[in-house]
């Protein structure tokens, strides 16, 4: 248990920030700015984040496998990785649970 | 009850189709993507109305060919703060060429400081130019504004914002002059390089890969949850 929580706990706060570069940096950089066209890099935050959204759906599954979590606390857990904040407060509710 | 059972069955088979079938559309626009790189350029040159019809959008195959045709030029634009390849940015000159009774064309013919240094093109009173044989190639129209629209300027290479200005059917996209003949010769400036176009097949490979794997990470996670319920279920009677 404790692993599965430590797993969850690293990604959440990995994706929680790439949820606020992405949404706050990357959306307006793109769609307000047009700066992918001189500013090609910044595309990498979307690669980044898409790759590792992977891995913390995985461990929002197994963790919430272990939890005998509900299946809509289930796909909370899951969805938690793409919205910016909401990772950061389900990272913060699974420790409390655990502690 | 089986009612009950038979929409859950359904809802799952739903749901899985859904994400089955859009990370097979993410699979099917990285092979694009993969197929766009490998397309050799075409060395062939053809006629305007071989790869493109006046007022009818340009079909993104013809993006890139090489033409040839003779025409006049009718209007002449600024076209400021336009970036070429190296991404210097620059006013540009573009013309509208007519090439039949009925039709006409923009042509990015170079730079507008040039305009005057290397006039090239002899121009009637009522400002229709000579005969000209131009070698240029197939772009497709601008989407974003650099510029505001004013007499004699516009705001972005689309024919689309000059269309009031004349009666004439405008091909869509524009021509990116490569080569200028008149009766008197060549005329030698400098010609504008752009960025090659890119294809229509958006994004990037790995980008697409990744969508497809969570696509079909979540078509199995719902294939799970049923089983999963029922094992919560069974935990439940057990205890």
């Amino acid at each position: 248990m404790k692993s599965a929580v430590f797993r969850f706990r690293v990604m959440a706060i990995i994706c929680g920030y790439l949820s606020l570069i992405l949404w706050f940096f990357y959306m307006p950089a793109k769609y307000l700015f047009h700066l992918e066209r001189t500013q090609p890099w910044i595309v990498w935050i979307t690669h980044v984040h898409g790759a590792l959204y992977i891995f913390y759906v995985l461990a929002a599954l197994q963790l919430s496998v272990k939890m005998r979590k509900s299946i809509k606390g289930m796909i909370w857990m899951i969805l938690g990785g793409t919205l910016p904040i909401a990772s950061f407060v389900l990272e913060r509710r699974v420790v409390k649970q655990n502690s | 009850m089986t009612i009950k059972l038979f929409g859950k069955a359904l809802v799952v088979l739903t749901l899985v189709a859904i994400f089955g079938f859009l990370g097979l559309w993410q699979l099917d626009a990285a092979n694009k993507l993969q197929e766009a790189k490998k397309v050799a350029p075409d060395p062939s040159v053809y006629q305007l109305s071989d790869l493109a019809s006046p007022a009818t959008a340009l079909d993104s195959r013809s993006v890139g060919k090489k033409v040839s045709l003779r025409g006049n030029y009718i209007l002449t634009f600024r076209a400021p703060n336009q970036s070429d390849q190296q991404e210097l940015v620059s006013d540009w000159e573009v013309a509208l060429m007519q090439v039949d009774q009925s039709s006409a064309v923009l042509v990015l013919r170079g730079y507008w400081k040039d305009r005057l240094t290397t006039p090239g093109v002899a121009t009637s009173s009522d400002g229709v130019s000579t005969g000209v044989d131009l070698q240029a190639i197939v772009q497709p129209r601008q989407f974003d504004d650099v510029s505001t629209n004013s007499p004699g300027v516009i705001s972005r290479v689309d024919s689309s914002v000059i269309v009031a200005l004349t009666d004439l059917d405008l091909y869509d996209g524009f021509l990116l002059a490569t080569s200028e003949q008149v009766s008197e010769g060549v005329i030698d400036r400098d010609r504008i390089t752009l960025a090659p176009v890119e294809s229509k097949a958006t994004g990037y490979y790995w980008q697409h890969i990744s969508y497809v794997i969570i696509w079909w990470l979540m078509a199995a996670i719902v294939i799970y949850l049923p089983f999963y319920r029922k094992r919560q279920e069974s935990d439940t009677l057990s205890a």
